[in-house]
């Protein structure tokens, strides 16, 4: 029966003891966040030196000459090899130029509160040498500082216990897995990519844009070299039967004829290709007319030996590749198969059989023999992780380094300039002429997530790599690091169907946790039980085992999908018949669950049987890195198994242990919740709810005013919300103890009543009673963080003139309520909007000045920091305040239980007005029965009655969905327990008006639901304004809440005032209370631009005249000859008119007289009918 | 709905406890039963913290979390009928005639954590039991107020005073008041929801065992009324379960008093159409509450007044 506790004594204990054991962490929550460390921690660690070590290797030596022109001169001079020799990331520490720091260390928490980086220096070892002479020189160079993983194995935190992470200033049981960049906490996402190693076939109709022959056939391979670098490579069929190879270096694209890769590759004939393509099938007239056609056009290149064909690339890639004058093409085009051509593979005699393979793929496609594969399935994707990510950037960055050394060289022998290479002393020149900093680069990535690179990674976008790991509560913190993205490419997609979801995900991808709305299904989140493999497995014994079960080897005469081919991480290792194939997979899948013959357990064995049109069959097998893989339980040895989404397609694995059919089921998932990310196992009884509404509460768990962390003392965050009422849930599922989420509470048990009670509880309302709410109820706290800084005023060098604290000039005394003598808040004091908050002293000015609060929400002053900077030898100038701002549950604040039932407060109603039952229980909460039918939310009604159960019996209850069936449903379960203490069955219970003493007249379902406090709270969304800024061109009011501005009253609302008839509204709407203006006009010609105030005359007052219907003086007196002095008068400039006395004055919106103006401008004039109504 | 007044109003206490008592009513109307519910739970008064002057304070718990904590400590509240309530005390802000002063003063020292609680707050004495933290647990301590680590330290001085449960709830003498009448749903008041047989599903109320089962044959008496109320009022240990009662009753009819008095002819004042039909009832108090109009009487459009504006 399910059974679960409380445990609060064991929390109470960790707390105030915590375990000086590293192993004590919860080891799920490590699970959680392994994607990412073990991403980051394989940049650097590793039997082959670590990913960066790997990296400089594949960027090899760069040659600089140090003669100008290089092209056409036979002397090529000096030659410079350069190459970086290997990296070293070290662990971070205080800035060299503190010399005060006894402990050198720089911890997390320090960058936080600082508002800095987490970084490290990153040194490289270049070396290089000159005429290619034996003796190598080599420089370690410091290239800037690295943002550093917390928790990785190049941060102080690595392996620490509890008790050692608390005297850190961490939280007890802290993850890592982000990086701090200017004190905010980044991670960088994971990816969904193709996945690696694995030829797929595709029907794209955009391949047809490509050219005229070109069809919509093809197959695309992912290559990744050994340092997670990739390369995409794409065979294209051709209408005629041809085949084009198609790549992208520095973002754009090259095609070449197949056959020229295939005869560059190794020393072959057509022969030999026809054979690797055909094998047996020689009846299959399809392929070889094709085939026929593919090495005859060929023949057009004269291209016939190995050599020939190198040449031939070389010469047409050397200026795409950069190569120097003194390599020869055949190096050259031996370069472009090595960088270009399946990288991941390292032999060409590899490359040229995977290449077959993938021809022979090909033309099945074409032939419709086999299905194409599905890209947006999880059977063919992987997940580009963070830490390989932030590797490839930084391989990319040390290439560009050694190229701005080349840059730099050829730049002084342009300014002629003293070269030598054998002159360490230029050498150091150089170096320190150009641009060092890779650090900063990466922390430029980590803090935009904006990707500048010249190859483009081989990656889709360029920007939104990274995200903030929020902390709001911990159940948003936690899900930032099982999230995966499909890239943001895929959202601008019109179609929609990469946001399905797919049986293929199953066990790998939560199917609830994926937020509604534009990112619906491209956000995905792991199962909470999939992991993300971070190292390459140990396949050394797979040949062997793959040779003892009868496979032949790789250069059999085969081919073909009549045949199975076996293949290792994209390397063609046998072949073998289709029913030996099946029976390798087994075994192999037998012999490493088993664990004798030294395959590793998390070996993807993906089996493709034979058949009609289906995927192309085979035998894939897959060690590397970046697989999803997910624990389930193989029920010959009754042991442990790890699968990947390659081959859980062809699997057979039961749910449940009751649904294992023999001969059937290999499998048997250790438990059914496992394909429930976190947070979706934590909805209680989800089983029983409609599914859209546990995907509401996921998204709600992360809205929720939960506890974001217990060291909050250390934490600098902008905002930060706190539930100080939170309690552990009556009713949670037993994985909510194993996540340590009691640590974190994210709410309150409350009593809930289902009751239409008046009239305050509609439309998703819900009462509060006042009196829970007077004990705490939803009681919690918003922090802010200030940053005041002084040197902000000042220019980067000059002397500091603003010092903090008093001066001895004459200040307020007022001030000394909110400061205290240093010039700092008093820590405890109320702070509103104008009071001071922290006093400087300005020596320039030789006055005291203050900051003052800038929030209309009054605050208590939390904390003030003194922050020093890097190199601790300058005067503070750096503060951060901290404000507590209390945040009380107000009318409008909003609240949800954990079954996607959101609602807002409507009402505190008093405790005496509330119903009351007979043993004088009152709710805490009311809610409207009508929130019921439609949603569907059954599980918050059994969670209800499991909390009263609970709560009437004194004991936790569990909520793992699916551990109740048919014939045992939780109604039961917990009506058994009501009734024995003495309660209804079913939960309900007769209750009293509370403001009437009658029975109401039906019985009510009472029960303890666990309520949420969302962080959408009325006091940062309500909106007033009389009056206020008005936008100067238009006099209209300004919007935005921020600014006091209005809200519009648009065409929709103007509609709906039309409709009822209010005019007045109307007007006082769009016109009284926007940009109402008077103006005059003219009657004469009608216009509001011409008008103006004259001058006034000594006793009287000025007038309004039109400017246009007057005459100037002189023409006046002209033609009448006369002028009475009393009808002239004078504009500003001194220039007098007569006449022109026909104005009046009307009211317009303001913007009317803006339309005028800036229809004049183009030479239209508006004209004005004025009459009396 | 009147109660046959030939009866006479009696009360039977059927258990009485420290913190509890059981007892039943009769022959009084619903609404008088229902009033001395509300009464009991809204309106005796006690004694409360409800200012706290805070020195020092490093706990971890924020100043007015703390507050809030120390309001809600149960303070024995016997005798309150002594104290006046502070905004009817001649006194500026408080002083012994309306008010309790508690200390609290407390700092660990010790390496482990070191809990305060309720005992721990030190009252100046007045010479009475009013004020003392109620304490109901074997070790004497009380509830718990928060929890210190090495070198924090609390310092405060908290004022109690009298007030009802109708402003704040930390002056309720109720944890709860079951209130209970027609146990076997006799007057169809309400309607048991049920599978087959409500009888067989319904708990039993064990107020059932004072009346008499329901005669099946007998005709529904529609004119019946309910006149037999069972409580259980349960203190939270600042006043004596009796006291509660009692003071609940005296309560209310002083309640019921105050409204002769309003009623009487010279202070109903006549609704006046003329000013919108709005009367003040004597409540002239608007001006000084902090620019909270009533709605009406004084808006910007004020001098179109009230029904003027129809014509």
């Amino acid at each position: 029966m399910p059974s679960a506790q409380f445990r609060t004594l064991e929390r109470e204990k960790r707390f105030q003891n915590p375990p000086k054991d590293h192993e004590e962490i919860y080891p799920l929550l490590k699970d959680a966040i392994r994607p990412h460390l073990g991403s980051f921690n394989a940049l650097t660690d590793g039997p082959d030196g670590g990913l960066l070590n790997l990296a400089v290797k594949d960027i090899g030596t760069k040659t600089i000459f140090d003669t100008n022109d290089n092209s056409t001169s036979d002397r090529l001079g000096n030659k410079l090899k350069i190459r970086v020799d290997s990296v070293q990331l070290v662990k971070p520490s205080v800035n060299s130029n503190d010399k005060l720091s006894i402990n050198r260390k720089m911890l997390p928490y320090e960058c936080r509160e600082r508002m800095i980086t987490y970084k490290s220096r990153l040194l490289l070892k270049v070396s290089w040498t000159v005429n290619d002479s034996p003796e190598e020189f080599s420089e370690i160079r410091e290239v800037g500082q690295l943002p550093v993983m917390v928790n990785s194995n190049r941060c102080h935190l690595e392996n620490l216990s509890p008790e050692e992470l608390i005297n850190y200033k961490e939280e007890s049981d802290e993850l890592g897995g982000y990086f701090v960049v200017n004190g905010i906490e980044k991670l960088i996402r994971m990816l969904i990519v193709q996945r690696r190693n694995h030829p797929m076939a595709l029907i794209r109709p955009s391949f047809g844009n490509r050219g005229a022959s070109y069809s919509k056939f093809g197959i695309q391979i992912r290559c990744v070299r050994p340092d997670q670098t990739s390369q995409t490579n794409v065979l294209h069929y051709l209408h005629d039967g041809n085949v084009t190879f198609r790549f992208s270096w520095r973002k754009n694209e090259y095609l070449i004829p197949v056959v020229m890769i295939l005869k560059a590759l190794i020393e072959t004939n057509d022969r030999e290709i026809f054979n690797g393509i055909v094998g047996s099938d020689i009846k299959n007239s399809f392929l070889t007319d094709r085939l026929e056609l593919l090495l005859r056009t060929f023949k057009q290149y004269n291209l016939y030996s190995k050599q020939e064909t190198l040449a031939y690339l070389g010469d047409k890639f050397r200026i795409v590749f950069n190569a120097t004058p003194d390599v020869s093409d055949i190096e050259v085009g031996k370069e472009v198969l090595k960088r270009i051509v399946l990288v991941h593979l390292d032999n060409n005699a590899d490359k040229f059989k995977m290449l077959l393979f993938m021809i022979r793929k090909l033309y099945t496609l074409v032939a419709g023999d086999c299905s194409p594969d599905n890209p947006d399935a999880t059977q063919h994707q992987e997940v580009l992780l963070g830490g390989f990510l932030y590797g490839m950037i930084i391989k990319e960055k040390i290439e560009e380094y050694l190229q701005n050394i080349r840059l730099q060289i050829q730049a002084d022998i342009n300014r002629g300039l003293a070269v030598n290479f054998n002159d360490r002393k230029y050498m150091s020149k150089v170096f320190s002429k150009i641009n060092e900093n890779i650090g900063q680069k990466l922390q430029y990535f980590l803090s935009t997530g904006n990707l500048v690179s010249q190859s483009g990674l081989d990656l889709q976008q360029v920007s939104g790599y990274t995200v903030v790991a929020e902390k709001i509560n911990f159940h948003r913190f936690i899900s930032h690091f099982r999230m995966v993205h499909r890239g943001s490419f895929f959202a601008e997609l019109k179609t929609t169907t990469v946001r399905k979801l797919l049986p293929e995900s199953w066990g790998f991808l939560c199917p609830v946790h994926t937020p509604d709305g534009s990112p619906c299904g491209l956000l995905n989140h792991l199962a909470h039980k999939c992991q993300i493999s971070t190292h390459d497995s140990d396949v050394s014994t797979v040949a062997q085992c793959l040779a003892k079960l009868g496979v032949s080897p790789a250069h059999t005469f085969a081919a073909g999908p009549n045949v199975c081919c076996v293949q290792l991480d994209g390397k063609i290792v046998g072949w073998t018949s289709h029913e030996q194939g099946k029976v390798v997979a087994d075994t192999l899948r037998f012999w490493k669950i088993e664990g004798e013959h030294g395959l590793p357990l998390d070996l993807e064995i993906g089996y493709v049987p034979p058949s009609s049109k289906g995927q192309y069959p085979g035998l894939y097998l897959f060690a590397g890195r970046a697989r999803m893989m997910r624990p389930v339980k193989y029920l010959p040895l009754n042991k442990k198994d790890i699968l990947g989404p390659f081959e859980q397609v062809y699997m057979n694995i039961a749910v449940t242990p009751e649904e294992i059919t023999n001969n059937v089921h290999s499998h048997v998932e250790e438990s059914p919740t496992n394909i429930l990310s976190i947070l979706a196992n934590l909805t209680p009884f989800s089983d029983f709810n409609q599914s859209p509404r546990n995907m509401y509460q996921c998204q709600m768990g992360k809205q929720t005013m939960g506890t974001p962390g217990v060291a909050l003392v250390h934490r600098s965050d902008n905002k930060l919300y706190r539930l100080q009422t939170g309690q552990t849930p009556i009713v949670k599922a037993n994985l909510y103890d194993d996540y340590g989420m009691d640590n974190f509470p994210n709410g309150m048990n409350a009593v809930v009543a289902v009751i239409s009670y008046t009239g305050y509880d509609m439309d998703d309302a819900m009462i509060i009673n006042k009196s829970a709410d007077e004990r705490g109820f939803g009681y919690g706290t918003v922090y802010k963080v200030e940053k005041v800084d002084l040197s902000q005023s000042r220019r980067r060098g000059d002397p500091i003139t603003q010092h903090f604290g008093f001066g001895t000039d004459a200040w307020p005394e007022s001030w000394k309520e909110k400061l205290d003598d240093d010039g700092l808040p008093i820590i405890g004091v109320k702070v509103e909007e104008g009071d001071p908050i922290v006093a400087y002293f300005d020596e320039t000015l030789g006055k005291t000045k203050v900051k003052t609060y800038h929030s209309s929400e009054p605050a208590y002053i939390e904390e003030v920091k003194l922050l020093g900077d890097d190199n601790a030898d300058q005067e503070g100038q750096n503060i951060t305040i901290k404000y507590r701002i209390t945040r009380q549950p107000l009318i409008g604040d909003k609240f949800s239980s954990r079954h996607g039932q959101k609602g807002v407060c409507s009402r505190k109603w008093p405790q005496i007005d509330m119903p009351f039952s007979e043993t004088g229980i009152q709710p805490d909460v009311i809610i409207n029965p009508h929130a019921f039918p439609s949603r569907m939310t059954i599980g918050m009604f059994v969670e209800s009655l499991a909390g009263k159960a609970g709560a009437l019996h004194g004991i936790a209850q569990d909520s793992t969905p699916w551990k109740f069936s048919e014939n045992d449903t939780p109604a039961d379960f917990f009506g058994e327990q009501l009734l024995s203490a003495g309660y209804n069955y079913h939960g309900n219970e007769p209750m009293y008006s509370g403001a009437t003493g009658e029975e109401l007249r039906a019985d009510i379902y009472i029960g303890c639901v666990y309520y949420q406090r969302l962080r959408h709270m009325v006091n940062d969304k309500f909106q007033v304004r009389s009056t206020g800024p008005v936008n100067s061109l238009t006099m209209q009011p300004v919007k935005g809440r921020k600014r006091s501005g209005g809200i519009r009253v648009g065409e929709m609302e103007r509609d709906a005032l039309i409709g009822h008839g209010t005019s007045f509204l109307l007007q006082d709407r769009l016109l009284n209370c926007s940009d109402y203006t008077q103006t005059s006009i003219c009657r004469q010609c009608g216009s509001i631009l011409t008008t103006q105030t004259t001058v006034p005359r000594i006793g009287s007052l000025a007038t309004i005249r039109c400017r246009r219907c007057a005459q100037k003086l002189e023409s006046y007196v002209q033609k009448h000859g006369y002028a009475d002095d009393s009808d002239i008068w004078e504009d500003g400039q001194g220039k007098k008119f007569v006449g022109g006395d026909n104005t009046s004055t009307v009211a317009i919106p303001f913007v009317l007289k803006y339309l005028d103006s800036e229809l004049s401008a183009m030479g239209i004039k508006m004209k004005y009918n004025v009459a009396p109504c | 709905m009147s109660i046959d007044r030939s009866k006479e109003l009696s009360v039977r206490i059927t258990n009485a406890e420290r913190d509890r008592v059981n007892f039943e009513l009769f022959n009084v109307d619903l609404s008088l039963a229902n009033s001395i519910r509300r009464v009991m739970m809204a309106e005796v008064p006690t004694l409360a913290i409800d200012l706290v002057e805070i020195d020092i304070n490093t706990s971890v718990l924020a100043d007015e979390f703390l507050s809030h904590r120390l309001g809600l400590i149960p303070l024995n509240s016997e005798g309150i009928d002594k104290l006046a309530y502070s905004r009817d005390c001649a006194c500026d802000n408080y002083c012994a005639n309306c008010s309790v002063k508690l200390e609290l003063n407390t700092k660990c020292d010790t390496d482990s954590t070191m809990s305060v609680y309720a005992s721990d707050l030190a009252k100046f004495q007045n010479g009475l039991t009013l004020g003392n933290p109620v304490t109901r647990d074997a070790a004497k301590k009380g509830p718990l107020i928060c929890k210190l680590r090495k070198h924090q330290e609390i310092k405060l001085t908290c004022i109690a005073k009298k007030g009802i449960s109708k402003e704040h709830v930390k002056w309720s003498p109720c944890a709860a008041v079951g209130f209970e009448y027609d146990p076997y749903n006799k007057l169809k008041h309400t309607d048991y929801w049920f599978e087959d047989d409500a009888e067989e599903e319904w708990p039993k109320s064990a107020n059932r065992r004072f009346e008499d089962p329901p005669d099946k044959d007998a005709p529904f008496d529609y004119k019946a009324t309910a006149d037999h109320f069972y409580f259980d009022t349960e203190t939270v240990g600042n006043l004596p379960p009796n006291d509660v009662v009692l003071t609940a009753i005296e309560t209310l009819q002083r309640k019921v008093a105050d409204i002769l008095v309003g009623l009487k002819d010279e202070n109903v004042e006549t609704s006046n159409a003329q000013s919108g039909g709005f009367t003040t009832y004597g409540r002239t108090d608007y001006d000084n509450n902090g620019g909270e109009t009533p709605s009406g009487s004084k808006t910007p459009y004020g001098e179109f007044g009230g029904g003027s504006a129809w014509n």
